[in-house]
Order: C-alpha cells, then structure tokens, then sequence
C-alpha cells in the first residue's frame, strides 16, 4: 500500500520537473529580453540618469513622474495618440473583415488577391512611411497627379493637420488591414457550414444571413482581432516618424514618438522612462478592459 | 669565500632574470602599450581601426578617401561605420562609456562635444597625442570657428574632418526670369522678403505658379531652428545669454521667428514639412529660386549630374542674407575624435591627423564635396576649379560665424535645448501658435532645463 502510493508520488513529481525542465529556458530567456528591460526601466523613472555611463543615479522618488504627469505636451500626445487610434482601429477592422467576406466568396483569380494582400505587410513600417511620403507629396507625388487627371487640386496632405493625421491613418490602414483579412478570412473559415445550409434551407437571404449568423458566429473573433490590432496600434511611431516627424507642429505626434524624441533627442532618459511605465499603465488596464469585453460577448455569442 | 651572503645571489640572479624578462618584454610592452598608442602597424601585422560616422557620408568616406588615406598608410586598416543621425549621439555615447568601446574614431556633429567630453573618454589630442602628433601638423592654421567645435573648457578632443555652413544657393535661371538682380552678400532680409513674391513665378507656361522663392527645412527638427537662429544671430540676436538662461525672446527675436514662418509664403506646396532631403530636391530639380542649406551638398547640387538637373553655371551659394547686425550662417562642423580607451589611439589620430591635413582636405573637397576647415586650403589652389568661389564663400562664412557666433548651444545639455527649439518652432510654422507664443514657450521650457 505504501508502496502503491509513493508511485504516483514519484511520477506526480517527475511529471512537474520534466514540466519545468522545459518551462525554466523559457522563463530565463523572457526573462532576460522582457522582465529585464521593464524592471530597469522602473528602475530609471525612480533616479536622475548620468548620460556620461548610461546608469542610474540618484533616486528621486516620484519626482520624474510628477514632471511628466504636469506636462501638457505629454498628454497632448496621448490625445494625438487616441485621434489615431479611434480613426484607424474601426477602419482596419471594417475593412479587414468586409474584404475577407468578398475574398471568402468564390470567384476567379481571389488566390491572387490574396498573396496581393500579403505585400504591405512585409514592408517595413520606416519604408511604408517612405514611399507614402513620396506618393502624397503635392509638388511630385503620384496622388497630386492622379488628382490632376480629374481636375482636382493637389492636397497638402502633410501641411494640414487634419490630413496629416489622415494621411497616418491611411498608411496605417494599408499597412495593417491585410493582417486584419487574414485573420478575418480563418474566422470566416472556421464557421460552421451546417448552420449556413440551414439558414438556406429555411429560405434566409444573403443579408439576414450575415446579420444574424455570420456576424454574430464571428463576434469572438472580432473581439479578438480588435485586442490584437489595438495592442500592436498603440505602439506605433515608426510610420509617423518617417512620414511626418510628428507634424506640421505636433499634430501627429503620436505618444511613443514623442517619448522617443524626448530620450534620444532630448537626452531626457528619465522622463521618458516614466512615461514608457505610464504608457505601459494605461495600455494594460484598457487591454484587461478589452479583454474582459471580449470575453463578455465572447459568452453573449457562443 | 667572497663574504656575500648567499641569498645575495639569488637576488641578484633574480635581479637578471627579471632584466632579462623586462629586456624580452619591453619592445613589445612598447608596440602594445599606451607610450606607442598601439603604434601604426606593419605589413605583417597591420593595424585595424574603427570609424563611427553619419550615414550620409560614411559610404563615400570608406570608398573614396579611405583608400586615399591608405596611400600613405598602407598598414592601418580603416572600417567606417554609418549611422542614422537621429540615433548617432546616443550610439556614441553608449560606445564611448563602455567598457570596451568598438570604435577608436567617433565623428560627431557640432554641439556634442561637451556631451561626449563629460563620459571622460576621449583623449585630448595637444596633450594624450602629442607625442604622435606629426611635427608638420599646423594647428594655428585651422579657421578658429570649426576648430572651436570640438574644442570643450579649453581641451582640444577634436580636428575638423568636415566642415560645413549654412548658406544661401540661388538657381540664377529664376533670378533672370524674374528680372531680378543675382543675389550678392550684401543682400538683406528687408531685400529678399521684398523680392520672394517675384520669385513665384510660372516657368513652364501652365497658367499656374510652377517655381517658388525658397525652400529649406520648416517641419518638426532639431536642425530647423537652425534657421530661425541664423537671422535671429544676423540681427544681433542671441539664444542664450551669459547665465544659459533664454535671450531670444525679445521683440527682435519674435521678428526674426516671424521673419522665418513668412518664407513658408513663398515656398512651395508641402513645405511645411520639408526637411533636408525634401528641400534639397526641390532645389536641384529646378522648382525654388533659393534654398538655405549646408554648404556640403553644393557638388551634389551644381556638379554632379548624377544628382542635379542644374549645370554649374546655374548655381550660385552665398552666405545668407544680411540683418541688422552681419550676414547670416550656421556653424555645422563635423569633428574626429579618438576614445581614450583605444588599443590604437596613435593609428586613430593618424587617421584623423590626415583627414584635417591639407593633402586630406583637398581629397575629400574634390571627390566627396566636403569643405575644408584650414585657412590655407581655402587660400590656396583650389583641387578642382568649382571649388574656387565655394572656398571665398566658405572662408567669408567662418568669419562671420565667428564674428555673430553662430552656432548651436555648446552645452552638456545642448540636444536638449534643441529639441526645445525644434518643437516650439515646428509650432509657429505649422500655425498652430504664433511666433511670440512660440518662443515664450521655448526661454519658458528652456529656463526649466537648469542649462
């Protein structure tokens, strides 16, 4: 009996080291390449930086925290950053989903579309701001010339504030929409044929079918999707900085361009250190938001 | 029987086998050590040395005036690294205070020599090279505004290898459409305000303005100011004053930032977020009379026809207009300093040594289009006969900087100041602030950085 239990006791046991055995590399090397950088960022934002090592001075307390909270500029970028994000995230999912439903659908030469689709998504966000740079440009750029062609004016796309943040939005939307299909497309994939037949059976048209079937089975995926999308939308810099550099003024000076601007540019390593954790504060209450919600309509639908 | 103790032998057989081992050791303790800066190399055992440089140059350095430089030191190898302008600063003060330092030479812009002295980490080249210093290695033959630029609470850390002003290129095809006089020196700004609408004009027969007056960096950039600071410092003006508190925010300084946001009226569409490359290629390719740019990329721009579509006749450059006080300019030297952690400090100022000699700058001002900084080369005969009116007009640049000293902020936190700078005055250009509201902005975000 004795021996009986000490069996399962051994293998319960041998069972969880061979678990950890290969949990643990996994562990050091997150370790290593995420806990590391966001402990010593912690560890900046609480001290005076000395640029001549690149190391952590004096603790000041809450004093860089203070400085940033009072800082009008950096909350003027996290409503650049909002602006953005309220334009471009409906959009991307709109239109990801809406062109998956239409690439879904049977139709000759939708293989082509789809490795087309594929294209903005391996361009470097630097380079995809390069080129739309280029293509908007009112002097020389190939949109002034398309509008020439219907007796339109060349738009300032990159002087005006509004179209500048319009201009980042629809970079944004061409670079990440894509991802947005093909996420979209498995979804759609992935959805039960016997209910579509039995919609059909029972005579629903094209439309009540989308309403009340397809959109409501894909609500999880949506959710999903949106979470994604808005984790990997809240860091972005790269486009605007190579697109507009923040402006004309701040006007798309979105927040982690300004946080790098204000470290590398402006050698305020401190400050921005406790702006990265700010940021870092926000954006993991909203994902738990989100994700809550998620899982919400994720149970509303299911 | 001598009387010695014995252990007087030992000592002394000691005593010559550490001779012995000191008489092995020393030559290479000498070709190693720091008395010899690691020495120059040998065809054997040839000596490598690394460059950190900005990408727009580092290609043509490596390619061009890297093999020059080989001619005379054949045993030195010399791998230039470019990086991203945005990112050099950073890049070369991580790399200065490490422990380990990948490069020996690091070229840094105008104003981060005292950021880059206070790491501690570079040599002081009259002092630490002196004794690898050539003996013909002229000093005082240097303009003193770019050898100030590497000069730091009065140690020399670096020579200029690339010198560069701020100047004013006129396109005289404009000029002559628009039946206005070429440009001189003694041009002012009253002048050139009072001639831009003239230089919007239709070129080509389309009804339409086709060419603007001017282009030059007016979007969100710590070189923008730039600018702004050369009329601010051609009108008497001053950015900081003996304290390092803010001066520019006067009646003269919101004129001159005025001054500069009403250029955007006779500039071309887009301009407000025109930088370098933007302007640049406005100008060469024929669509803006004037452009405010670093003297450098003048062989790019009249010579070359690889990059303009401008013949050299075409092209004029100047300093800029005059102020109430001088002619305008900005200082832009790009220096060569040594880490004092080399293991090769005497092959990297032999480097440096050869790019700020008179034989260094005469390649590099005719195969890469950079200026020299020595009074004798822009004197002398020039190595290509472009360069003649460039080396009057360089020469007349230095001075005046000099004169109106007119250069960024020389500060530990100078990068700061600018960036301060870069935003206020990217506000005033874009319309979103006026240009008094700009600069009370910048001396009140300037005064809080404790300069």
């Amino acid at each position: 009996m004795t021996i009986g239990m000490k069996r399962p006791t051994r293998a319960r046991l041998a069972d969880t080291a061979g678990r950890w055995g290969f949990l643990t590399p996994a562990f050091l090397i997150l370790a290593a390449v995420l806990a590391y950088p966001i402990l010593y960022t912690i560890e900046i934002s609480f001290s005076e930086i000395d640029i001549a090592t690149f190391m952590p001075g004096e603790f000041v307390g809450w004093d860089n925290y203070e400085t940033v909270l009072t800082d009008e500029r950096f909350w003027y970028a996290l409503r650049v950053t909002l602006i953005y994000l309220v334009f471009a995230l409906p959009l991307q999912l709109l239109l990801g989903f809406v062109i998956a439903w239409l690439v879904n659908a049977e139709w000759r030469g939708r293989g082509v579309v789809r490795a087309l689709f594929i294209i903005p998504m391996v361009v470097a966000p630097v380079v995809a701001g390069g080129i739309w740079k280029m293509m908007l440009d009112p002097l020389w750029g190939l949109t002034t010339y398309l509008l020439g062609l219907v007796g339109l004016p060349a738009l300032d796309w990159f002087g005006d504030p509004v179209l500048a943040m319009g201009a980042i939005v629809l970079i944004d939307t061409w670079r990440w929409t894509p991802f947005v299909v093909l996420i979209a497309t498995a979804g759609l994939l992935s959805l039960p044929r016997d209910v579509f037949e039995a919609a059909e059976i029972d005579g629903a048209n094209w439309w009540t079918t989308l309403w009340r079937i397809t959109i409501p089975l894909l609500v999880p995926v949506i959710a999903a999707t949106f979470v994604v999308r808005w984790l990997g939308a809240v860091k972005m810099f790269d486009i605007a900085l190579a697109a507009t550099a923040g402006g004309p003024g701040r006007a798309t000076n979105v927040i982690n361009l300004f946080i790098y601007q204000e470290a590398f540019r402006g050698m305020k390593f401190a400050e921005s250190a406790a702006m990265c954790v700010v940021v870092l504060v926000i954006t993991t209450l909203l994902t738990g938001l989100f994700l809550r919600g998620s899982r919400v309509l994720e149970a509303r639908f299911q | 029987m001598t009387g010695k103790h014995p252990n007087a032998i030992r000592l002394t057989r000691r005593a010559a086998l550490g001779a012995a081992a000191a008489a092995v050791l020393a030559p290479r303790a000498r070709a190693a050590g720091p008395e010899d800066g690691g020495g120059l190399g040998t065809a054997e055992k040839p000596i490598s040395i690394r460059v950190m440089t900005n990408d727009a140059f580092s290609k043509i350095w490596q390619t061009t005036l890297v093999p020059e430089f080989n001619k005379k030191f054949p045993n030195i190898q010399v791998t230039v690294d470019g990086v991203a302008y945005s990112e050099q600063l950073t890049k070369s003060l991580l790399d200065l205070s490490g422990a380990k330092p990948v490069y020996d030479v690091v070229i840094t812009d105008d104003p981060w020599t005292p950021q880059l002295a206070q790491t501690n980490a570079l040599l002081d080249l009259k002092k630490d090279a002196a004794a690898w210093t050539d003996p013909g290695f002229d000093w005082a033959d240097f303009n003193p505004a770019p050898l100030a630029a590497s000069e730091w609470k009065g140690v020399q850390y670096g020579v200029p290898v690339r010198s560069n002003m701020l100047l004013m290129f006129y396109n005289r095809t404009h000029y002559r459409k628009a039946g206005l006089p070429e440009p001189t020196p003694k041009l002012t700004w009253a002048e050139f305000m009072a001639q831009a609408p003239k230089l919007v004009q239709d070129l080509k027969g389309e009804g339409k303005p086709n060419a603007w007056a001017i282009d030059t960096y007016f979007g969100r950039d710590q070189l923008t100011p730039t600018i702004w600071q050369a009329i601010l410092n051609a009108n008497g003006g001053k950015l900081l004053d003996a304290n390092n508190k803010a001066a520019f925010n006067t009646k003269d300084g919101v004129a001159t930032l005025q001054t500069f946001v009403d250029l955007l009226k006779y500039a071309p569409p887009g301009a407000k977020n025109h930088l370098f490359n933007d302007s640049l290629q406005s100008f060469r390719q024929g669509q803006v009379a004037a452009m405010f740019m670093w003297g450098s990329v003048y062989r790019g721009t009249a010579i070359d026809p690889a990059t303009t579509t401008l013949k050299p006749d075409e092209v004029g450059a100047q300093v800029m207009p005059v102020g109430s006080a001088l002619p305008g300019t900005h200082r832009g030297i790009w220096s060569g300093v040594v880490s004092r952690k080399s293991p090769t400090p005497r092959a990297a100022w032999a480097f440096l040594q050869w790019m700020s000699s008179k034989e260094g700058e005469a390649a590099s001002s005719s195969l890469t289009g950079g200026f020299p900084a020595r009074r004798s080369t822009l004197a002398g005969t020039p190595p290509a006969p472009w360069l003649a009116p460039v080396f009057a007009t360089l020469q007349m640049a230095y001075d005046v900087a000099e004169k109106g000293q007119m250069w960024r902020p020389r500060l530990v936190k100078s990068d700061s100041v600018q960036q301060v700078l870069a935003d206020e005055v990217a506000r005033a250009t874009s319309g979103e602030i006026d240009a008094a509201a700009a600069l009370a902005n910048a001396a009140n975000r300037i005064d809080k950085l404790r300069l």
